[in-house]
């Protein structure tokens, strides 16, 4: 039997992952945080649909993306094409290593946001948050056949994009 | 010859392992294969790595107060919900004739699509089920997204056959309509379990039933927002 505890626990491991998956949608480390405070928001609301027993992380992913969508759906798909990306902040303690950590997250990061969206989420859940391709299509709705063909142009895409 | 999806699938560790041990050999007696492989698993661990120097990050104060310090109202037992949740799904296709008829006695109008005062959200024409009103007009005009109201449009695609099929939600059901003479012909109807909000139906994504009924009607992929317009424009021929 579950404890209401747990899901506070399960949800504050999985915090630095959602920040994570957060990244690697947006466009700059500012959006990012304002998805996980959403992401967070809209799962505490929600709790009481998580059904002990079941994946905690692509419940709350499938939050995330959702609420991503919408972000970008109500934003306008013109907009969020051309927008510059922006310094990545606020990367770990170490002035040093947050300097080396950011150039390499911000190249990540627009290399990414180059991806168009359908084929970005799906990079980011299989090939950086490490899902499979059958809970990659759970979480994202989408037949798994659709899942790794878009896998396939994206991968094709970053690996121009990161040999640049 | 090692199609790409199956050499990714290959390389992400997604085939069975007598499938994978044939690709394997395939990879290791082609130099290009080889090599694409190197590629690909350096990309990977190179934006993996990028993203990774977040996960020891410190994490905004705000959202750990967030998360430790819950509104009260939101602690809710969970044998409580679950009890509420029982699933209480409508048959799939198999039982449609059944079900057709219940709807044609008007009786589940209301509770299953809402719906306009004396307009239901579907007719029965000809012993087949069509989309009305409010559903009808959604699914001829809303585009996946922009939710109006309480229904929202998920994925339009073209089935076997060539028509353009839209999937739709509501927080009491969710569906799946096809274009057949010009007018929306339903393929599905579950309805929703009862006492799910709607954004546990948001974050639950698709209804499993839905989901299958969709991969089994689906041709290829479904198509994108500039794709869905064009659908639109073109009158969803």
């Amino acid at each position: 039997m579950e404890s209401p505890l747990s899901f506070e626990d399960g949800l504050t491991t999985l915090l630095p992952r959602l920040r994570r998956f957060a990244h690697t949608l947006s466009r700059n480390a500012a959006d990012a945080d304002d998805l996980v405070q959403a992401a967070v928001e809209r799962a505490l609301r929600s709790r009481a649909q998580w059904e002990a027993g079941t994946r905690l992380d692509s419940w709350l992913y499938r939050i995330m993306r959702n609420l991503w969508i919408d972000t970008v759906r109500s934003r306008g798909r013109r907009e969020d094409l051309h927008a510059p990306v922006e310094e990545a902040e606020r990367i770990g303690e170490d002035p040093r290593t947050a300097l080396e950590a950011s150039i390499d997250l911000k190249r990540a990061m627009a290399a990414m946001q180059r991806l168009p969206e359908e084929q970005r989420e799906v990079v980011a859940l299989i090939l950086i948050e490490g899902f499979g391709y059958r809970e990659c299509s759970e979480i994202l709705a989408l037949p798994i056949g659709t899942v790794s063909s878009r896998l396939v142009r994206g991968r094709l895409a970053l690996l121009q994009m990161m040999g640049e | 010859m090692v199609s790409d999806e199956r050499f990714f699938a290959w390389l992400d560790g997604e085939l069975e392992p007598e499938d994978a041990a044939r690709v394997e050999t395939d990879v290791a007696a082609d130099p290009r294969l080889s090599a694409m492989a190197a590629e690909h698993r350096a990309m990977q661990a190179q934006l993996k790595g990028a993203f990774d120097s977040l996960l020891d990050a410190p994490v905004s104060g705000s959202i750990l107060a967030a998360v430790r310090n819950p509104p009260q109202a939101h602690v809710v037992d969970f044998a409580q919900a679950k009890a509420r949740r029982e699933p209480r799904r409508w048959p799939s296709t198999a039982q449609w004739g059944a079900m057709a008829a219940t709807l044609a006695n008007g009786i589940l109008l209301g509770t299953v699509v809402p719906h306009e005062r004396g307009a239901g959200p579907v007719e029965v024409q000809g012993g087949k089920l069509y989309a009305a009103s409010a559903l009808n007009r959604a699914l001829d005009t809303q585009l996946a997204g922009t939710p109006s109201g309480d229904l929202r449009i998920g994925l339009t695609f073209r089935d076997q056959a060539g028509a353009i099929c839209r999937s739709f939600t509501s927080s009491a059901s969710s569906g799946l309509a096809c274009r057949e003479n010009g007018r929306w012909q339903m393929r599905g109807l579950f309805a929703a379990p009862e006492g799910q909000s709607s954004d546990y139906r948001m974050a639950a994504g698709m209804d499993p039933n839905l989901a299958a009924l969709v991969d089994s009607t689906i041709a290829g992929e479904p198509l994108d927002a500039a794709g869905e317009k064009a659908a639109r424009s073109n009158g969803w021929r």
